[in-house]
């Protein structure tokens, strides 16, 4: 085995060229790793919007709450069915909701875009993640109040705290922020049931019913008695897959981001071996020296295979290090399955890093293994005639 | 004229290496292409939408929003109109798939005046006038469906309560793919009110075609203004700001794109810079050789910055080879989210890319050209390489 220290000296001995290939790769993984740190955002979001023991109850034949309505006395019904959990006053963790979609104007001219308002009765807090008020407080029934996320109130003209939000004619002012784990519902604007039906004049509408279930197994059997209803004409979707449905967009972009990858990773590897071909080319001597004193030709194949690799993943790492900065960072775009707008923070889970560094790796391997081959290939003679 | 041989015999002294960065570019650039015909395709969709003159009414509380059937025929009244028809998206779900292609309900009276530029058989229009649940579709849709006249295509309703039970009375043509079903507005109505269902009466959109002499600004003000003070003000717009706003919905891409495209036009510089570097190292002596002979410093400039650019250029144009061919190839897969072809956005933007890589190549080779025409005669002879 050739030390690595030989490795690590030439790098640094050449360290312009060394330093070019480096930000070089850096640069492209940095792209590619943004991009898929924008699908596992979204992904997450979504994926935490869900609770396994929660269900939702549609118009049968509709998909999502947008696109559903139902009927008051039948929402009652569901509501008094047996298996559904009580919270600590004994209440039945249950809401009716209404939730409807306003076409508003994004800050800084970010042109308009679909926006989700949700009426909710009391206990629909309860089934979210975590929901909390950080600041202000929560909305009164009867005032036209309305609480969303600060997330939100970035985004949207007229959604930050004091500001009224204009729906058919009537202000809805926002009184307060909530957090919910950053699930989807913090892409939404909340208010009373009551106050936003009759806004909209459609008193008495709603879209849907949450609830959550005492545990799995009646969860099984509402979900049966909701379905299997002829009166109801009702059905009860399983929030997880819910919720998994509405992924195709972060589909869409984690497709993008596999392009941007496969681009890029060509691109970069082209470059890594053209380093490696002007280090091997101009160690021709040093190659033959290190056969001459009798190591193999495996270890010298390995050697610039190696330092190849060190190369492309000091990029690679780098890339990854400066996408940090994004975290956490918020952004949106249109869930498609809403119709409207979902905001969500850049995410680099584990998966979306070790992407980045198995491109990294494959531009080194790749991108070194001809040159190294070269370099093995040379005849000791005439490498060390070299000048 | 001998500089360019020159710079052309330099550029095939290292074949490998050079291929190398121009691949390098190529596949980087590739990537900028697709992109930026994205945005391309975007620009020739509102052209599009201006060319016809048509404005697009919706409530101004956005697509939940009603619009009273009604409103069609006062739209109809207002001078400068010279068509108008009530559009309603269905959305609803064909077989098993979900939403596999768009469907609207219209008024096959005048849907045909206002998109005066589709074509459709007058038979076959009558024979869609006078049935209830008839339909028309594009004809790139019905020869991918391989749909014949008079096939039954049923459509279960997800947003409306309400399954459709079409007939194909007719195919029309378009200038692109619309990948649209059109269906009578009364049939969907008239089925939401027997089940007494909410959104009957609802227009959904309404399009209109102006007479070309009139202003889309102020025609769209008129008719905002005259439903202003209803139950149901609107909200009127010409149909490339319509467009536009399905692409705002995306979120702010160009801002993605751009950042995508610096962090890669960076890249690209470094590793052009980086080849160009280590040719300029092997070849030390020669330069002081040819300036001992008289080159001027000028010209070694020349030769230097000349072969940066031709190498990137010369990836600029593999580059935005492969991404054109990628992007027909995104046509040809999915003409619903790429509904143009690559000769149909061909445009300033490609020249745009074009520049971008003679630029990476000024860029990449400024340093090693200064240094070449600055390198002493002496020195330069004396290096032993």
């Amino acid at each position: 085995m050739i030390p690595i220290k030989y490795n690590i000296r030439n790098l640094r001995v050449r360290w312009v060229t060394t330093l070019m290939t480096v930000v070089g790769t850096g640069l492209v993984v940095w792209a590619t790793v943004l991009s898929f740190g924008l699908s596992d955002g979204l992904d997450h979001a979504l994926r935490i919007s869900g609770d396994d023991l929660d269900l939702i109850v549609l118009r049968k034949g509709s998909t999502d709450e947008t696109s559903s309505n139902i009927d008051q006395k039948l929402a009652r019904e569901v509501a008094n069915l047996d298996g559904i959990a009580r919270d600590n006053s004994g209440e039945p963790m249950c809401s009716a909701e209404f939730v409807t979609i306003l076409t508003k104007p994004r800050r800084h001219d970010g042109g308009t875009t679909n926006l989700i308002v949700r009426g909710l009765q009391e206990g629909g807090r309860g089934l979210r993640p975590n929901f909390r008020i950080v600041r202000g407080r929560d909305v009164r029934p009867g005032l036209n109040e309305a609480i969303t996320s600060e997330r939100m109130a970035e985004r949207f003209e007229n959604l930050a705290l004091g500001e009224k939000l204009e729906i058919n004619k009537v202000n809805f002012e926002i009184v307060g922020y909530f957090e919910a784990a950053g699930s989807a519902a913090e892409s939404e604007v909340w208010t009373d049931l009551r106050d936003v039906t009759s806004a909209r004049r459609t008193p008495g509408a709603l879209s849907s019913v949450n609830l959550r279930v005492r545990d799995e197994q009646s969860k099984l059997a509402l979900l049966n008695r909701i379905r299997d209803d002829e009166q109801f004409k009702l059905d009860a979707v399983d929030e997880m897959q819910y919720f998994e449905k509405q992924m195709t967009a972060s589909i869409a972009i984690q497709f993008v981001g596999f392009a941007i990858a496969g681009f890029l990773t060509l691109g970069a590897m082209f470059a890594a071996a053209n380093t490696m071909y002007a280090a091997v080319a101009s160690r021709g001597r040093e190659i033959g020296a290190l056969r001459a004193i009798g190591f193999s030709r495996r270890s010298v194949l390995s050697s610039f295979l190696f330092e190849s690799v060190v190369l492309c993943l000091l990029g690679g790492v780098l890339g990854c290090l400066a996408t940090l900065p994004f975290n956490g960072l918020s952004t949106g775009t249109a869930n498609w399955a809403t119709f409207s707008e979902i905001t969500f923070a850049f995410r680099f889970g584990p998966i979306v890093l070790l992407r980045g560094v198995a491109m990294a790796l494959t531009m080194g391997v790749l991108g070194g293994l001809f040159p190294a081959l070269r370099a093995v290939r040379m005849p000791i003679t005439s490498a060390l005639r070299e000048t | 004229m001998q500089t360019m041989v020159y710079v052309w015999r330099n550029l095939r002294r290292n074949k490998l290496r050079s291929m190398l960065t121009i691949l390098s570019f190529g596949f980087s650039l590739a990537l900028m292409t697709v992109l930026h015909g994205y945005m391309a395709m975007q620009g020739v969709w509102r052209n599009e939408g201006e060319k016809h003159g048509r404005i697009v009414v919706m409530n101004n509380q956005g697509f939940s929003g009603l619009l009273p059937i009604a409103y069609v025929d006062r739209i109809r009244g207002t001078p400068g109109i010279e068509a108008a028809a009530p559009y309603a998206w269905f959305g609803g779900n064909y077989k098993e798939e979900q939403m596999p292609f768009a469907q609207f309900g219209t008024d096959p009276g005048s849907v045909f005046n206002v998109w005066d530029e589709y074509r459709i058989d007058p038979e076959q229009l009558a024979a869609w006038r006078s049935t209830r649940n008839g339909c028309v579709v594009d004809r790139r849709l019905a020869a991918k469906r391989k749909w014949k006249l008079g096939e039954r295509i049923p459509l279960k309703g997800t947003y409306y309560p309400f399954n459709l039970d079409l007939v194909l009375c007719g195919v029309f043509d378009s200038p692109m793919n619309t990948d649209s079903l059109w269906f009578q507005w009364q049939y969907l109505d008239e089925g939401l009110k027997l089940m007494n269902a909410p959104g009957a009466g609802n227009a959904g959109t309404i399009f209109a075609k102006t007479a070309r002499s009139t202003s889309i600004a102020r025609i769209s003000q008129t008719i905002d203004d005259r439903f202003a003070s209803s139950e149901n003000p609107t909200r009127t717009q010409s149909e490339a700001a319509f467009a536009q706003m399905f692409a705002d919905m995306l979120g702010n891409i160009q801002t993605y794109i751009r950042n995508i495209g610096l962090a890669v036009g960076f890249s690209l510089t470094l590793v052009a810079a980086n080849a160009m570097a280590m040719s300029m190292r092997e070849r030390t002596t020669e330069i002081a050789v040819l300036k001992a002979i008289g080159f001027s410093r000028r010209r070694v400039l020349a030769t230097v910055l000349g072969e940066a650019c031709a190498i990137t250029l010369l990836g600029g144009v593999l580059g935005i080879s492969i991404g054109c061919m990628c992007l027909q190839a995104l046509h040809e897969v999915n003409s619903q989210f790429f509904p143009f072809g690559i000769h149909e956005m061909l445009g300033p933007w490609l020249l745009y890319l074009l520049a971008v890589s003679a630029g990476i190549g000024v860029a990449s080779g400024i340093v090693p050209a200064v240094r070449a025409a600055q390198l002493s005669v002496i020195n330069g002879l004396r290096r032993v390489v």
